[in-house]
């Protein structure tokens, strides 16, 4: 076995672990007649070391092993299972699920304005012969500007998930139509409209960046909405 | 110690290595996760069918590694391919350089390298399992595991050493 080869097969030794390896064998009887060889394989494994020990800093969420314990399915006493729950939650929200929420929250504003409709209708109608207007807050508010982080609101809602390592999926969220909103930095979150269209498209990049949005505040049942007019990016 | 007991004891000796073996896999922290307690999900299920318990390890990390695969709907090829061409061509990588490198820029590079030969990578570097355990795992033959090591571990090098020289040009 000459250098060449002997350095062939030491690209893959890394130290101790691969002692008991007979492969190695002759090639590390090689590299201790040869000094620079020798050299070269301390430095390769060197940068093994270093590289191990980089991998091996990658920390789990502090919840995980709680969680898989608590989700595991329960066994019986001759080694079948009975799954106590269908499946393990899944970490990542899924489409299924934020398609449902999504439309959760379209059916809930549609009832909410059929709601309104009949509600304002009834109010119009004769008490004692004489009809009665009750004036419900204006749908149209006065303009505000709010700085805050652009949110794909059916993650942030249903999973509470915000901020930079979500800003990928946030960014996919908002793109594929689903609500968009932004908190700003006293916590208020409003949901973000445009006047005759959705304004996903022009939202979308800014996902899970902070943005300054003037636009018209309005308010429906408590819940916050603004009309975008103008985004800048923060 | 009763089958709770067990589940946890082994839940809390290997679920760090495998949500690391997952997010090196996958770089998404969800996915990791999702990998890593559906291997156990799995293990409570069919465990019991494992004979040798001191495969467990290989058994787990075989486990994640098919519902990797099944996730990302990929399609093993094995071929085996000389290293002798290419272990000529190793770019000087010290660990002083790869220590000047984080270990979110670690992953960044690690994820430019083919799922193919990342798998194997992976574990040869945070594992120590032997070409043979690893090649349990991933389910292709031996030589494949060798070969694809060495390529990988070229193209890491060449990887590390670009992102140094651009780290250091930057500064």
């Amino acid at each position: 076995m000459n250098t060449s080869e002997a350095k062939e097969r030491l690209l893959l030794y890394r130290g101790p672990i691969d002692d008991a390896d007979p492969q190695f064998e002759e090639a590390l009887e090689h590299a201790r007649r040869d000094p620079d060889l020798a050299e070269w394989m301390r430095e390769q494994s060197r940068s093994y070391g270093t590289i191990r020990s980089k991998l091996r800093e990658i920390e789990p969420p502090r919840d995980l092993a709680e969680k898989i314990i608590r989700e595991r399915p329960i066994p019986f006493r001759r080694g079948w299972t009975q799954i106590i729950r269908k499946r393990p939650t899944s970490f990542r929200p899924s489409w299924t699920q934020m398609l449902q929420l999504a439309a959760a929250i379209v059916i809930l504003a549609g009832i909410t304005a059929v709601w309104l409709n009949f509600s304002q209708r009834g109010r119009h109608q004769l008490v004692q012969g004489q009809e009665i207007v009750v004036k419900r807050p204006p749908v149209q508010g006065q303009e505000i500007v709010v700085k805050g982080e652009v949110l794909d609101m059916t993650c942030y809602i249903a999973h509470n998930l915000s901020g930079p390592q979500h800003a990928e999926c946030a960014k996919n969220c908002i793109r594929k139509g689903l609500p968009v909103g932004i908190k700003g930095e006293d916590g208020k979150t409003y949901l973000l409209v445009g006047k005759t269209q959705p304004v996903n498209a022009e939202l979308a990049d800014y996902a899970a960046k902070t943005v300054t949005i003037r636009g018209k505040e309005t308010m429906r049942d408590g819940f916050a909405q603004l009309q975008v007019e103008e985004i800048r990016k923060f | 110690m009763s089958a709770d007991q067990e589940f946890e004891k082994l839940v809390k000796l290997y679920y760090q290595d495998l949500y690391r073996f997952g997010f090196s896999l996958t770089r998404s922290e969800a996915d990791a996760c999702d990998l890593t307690q559906q291997t156990f999900y799995i293990w409570a299920n069919k465990g019991h069918q494992l004979k040798d318990l001191g495969k467990v390890k290989g058994w787990l990390f075989t486990t994640l590694h098919r519902e990797f695969l099944q996730m990302s709907r990929r399609q093993e090829r094995f071929t085996d391919e000389p290293i002798s061409e290419v272990a000529e061509n190793l770019p000087h990588a010290s660990a002083d350089v790869v220590n000047r490198i984080d270990a979110q820029t670690m992953l960044g590079v690690l994820g430019q390298i083919d799922e193919d030969y990342r798998a194997p990578l992976v574990l040869y570097y945070s594992q120590d399992l032997s070409y043979k355990e690893i090649a349990d795992v991933l389910e292709i033959p031996l030589g494949t595991v060798q070969s694809r090591i060495a390529r990988a571990k070229i193209h890491l090098f060449q990887l590390l050493t670009q992102t140094n020289h651009r780290s250091h040009q930057s500064t």
